[in-house]
């Protein structure tokens, strides 16, 4: 018999917290990150086409678009790097009372930025 | 699967707007879901104004008010009113939760009221948890030692009695494994936080003796690692018990082999 009772409504209604938005957010990023890889592995090729092709892909990078597809890519590794050393240290059966998820939740989002402007400074040479 | 959107006959609709009687000048307005399975209509939100001068500080009470005073037809389920049998979870405010013991003064604006989170509803605010309970059978919630009855206490060291803090005083109101998005996608295969934090109470209890078995049977893709640590049932416990941290080694068990 099939049940045609209604569905009670779920994530329409569910309230997001640090943890749950993270948790999606890894999902979400991990996927962006194999992409990220094969276009890094894309622009490594190039340079077996010889220089026109390095060149052009350079000069990609080099625009408005590519220097934010370069810093979103940064930024998607570095939070998803921090937030998988957050998983590491649950999975060793730490940080599960809800007081310290929440900070390391935080630690992992506010971190992600700070990583993310540190390797640009390092990367220009600017440090 | 996951499926984002309501199935069609589970949309919610506009409902009733009960205005105040009383006259009071404290009123607050309260948001109930309510499905009638005798009207073949889909669910709808009705509206309850409510007289909060004479009215109790539990989200309960305000419930018990509303069925007294406004609207007998309301169903809920309900029973201690002390936070100890479980019966009366639902969603308030977007969070899972006892409404004997959430107070609704923590609520701010308009108070929205619903079932627990992913059920099919039997009527209004009570959803069928029988898919829960059966999984809870599953992993076989009792003690299990060949030990023959010689009429002398089966007895537990301290240290090991104390193991089972944490565990022992789950209420299964069934809280943590609604608020669980893993459990709304794969609630017919994953155990869900509930079921498996009772499989933990019982595979760390130092008188029972089928531990590996335990184990093992709860070893499984789907049963166990749908967990992905979002942590959203330690965050609805009403009882502040720590599922995630459960599951967590029940996963840690397995992995050292213990």
């Amino acid at each position: 018999m099939q049940n045609n009772n209604p569905l009670s409504p779920h994530i329409q209604i569910y309230n997001w917290n640090i943890s749950s938005l993270i948790s999606i957010s890894h999902r979400i990023v991990g996927v962006i990150n194999i992409f990220a890889l094969t276009l890094i592995c894309f622009w490594i090729v190039a340079i077996f086409f010889g220089g026109t092709t390095y060149e052009i892909i350079q000069r990609i990078l080099e625009s408005f678009f590519g220097k934010f597809l370069v810093i979103g890519i940064t930024w998607s590794f570095s939070f998803h790097m921090l937030s998988e050393i957050r998983h590491l240290f649950w999975d060793m059966g730490y940080g599960f009372e809800l007081k310290i998820s929440k900070i390391t939740g935080t630690v992992v989002i506010i971190g992600s930025f700070i990583l993310t402007i540190l390797i640009y400074l390092i990367g220009r040479q600017l440090i | 699967m996951v499926q984002i959107n309501l199935p069609e006959n589970s949309k919610i609709q506009k409902g009733e707007y009960y205005k105040d009687k009383t006259g009071s000048k404290n009123i607050r307005k309260v948001n109930v879901y309510r499905w009638d399975p005798s009207t073949g209509e889909k669910p709808r939100i009705d509206t309850y104004e409510v007289d909060m001068n004479n009215c109790p500080s539990k989200v309960l009470d305000l419930l018990n008010k509303i069925k007294n005073e406004i609207d007998p037809s309301l169903a809920y389920r309900r029973s201690c009113s002390h936070g100890v049998c479980g019966s009366c979870a639902m969603n308030m405010d977007g969070k899972n939760g006892l409404a004997c013991t959430k107070s609704h003064a923590s609520i701010k604006g308009d108070i929205n009221i619903y079932p627990l989170p992913h059920l099919k509803v039997l009527k209004d605010l009570i959803g069928d948890l029988s898919t829960l309970f059966k999984q809870y059978e599953s992993i076989e919630p009792w003690l299990k030692n060949s030990k023959k009855d010689d009429g002398k206490e089966n007895i537990q060291s301290r240290k090991d009695r104390e193991k089972l803090d944490g565990y022992y005083e789950c209420i299964m109101c069934a809280c943590c494994s609604t608020a669980c998005p893993s459990y709304w996608w794969n609630g017919d295969k994953y155990l869900g936080p509930a079921v498996l934090l009772q499989a933990y109470r019982w595979i760390i209890d130092s008188r029972d003796e089928e531990r590996k078995e335990r184990l093992k049977k709860v070893a499984d893709e789907l049963k166990l690692y749908r967990c992905h640590t979002i942590m959203n049932c330690t965050n609805a416990c009403p009882k502040d018990l720590n599922p995630a941290k459960a599951i967590a080694e029940i996963k840690k068990m397995l992995a050292t082999n213990y």
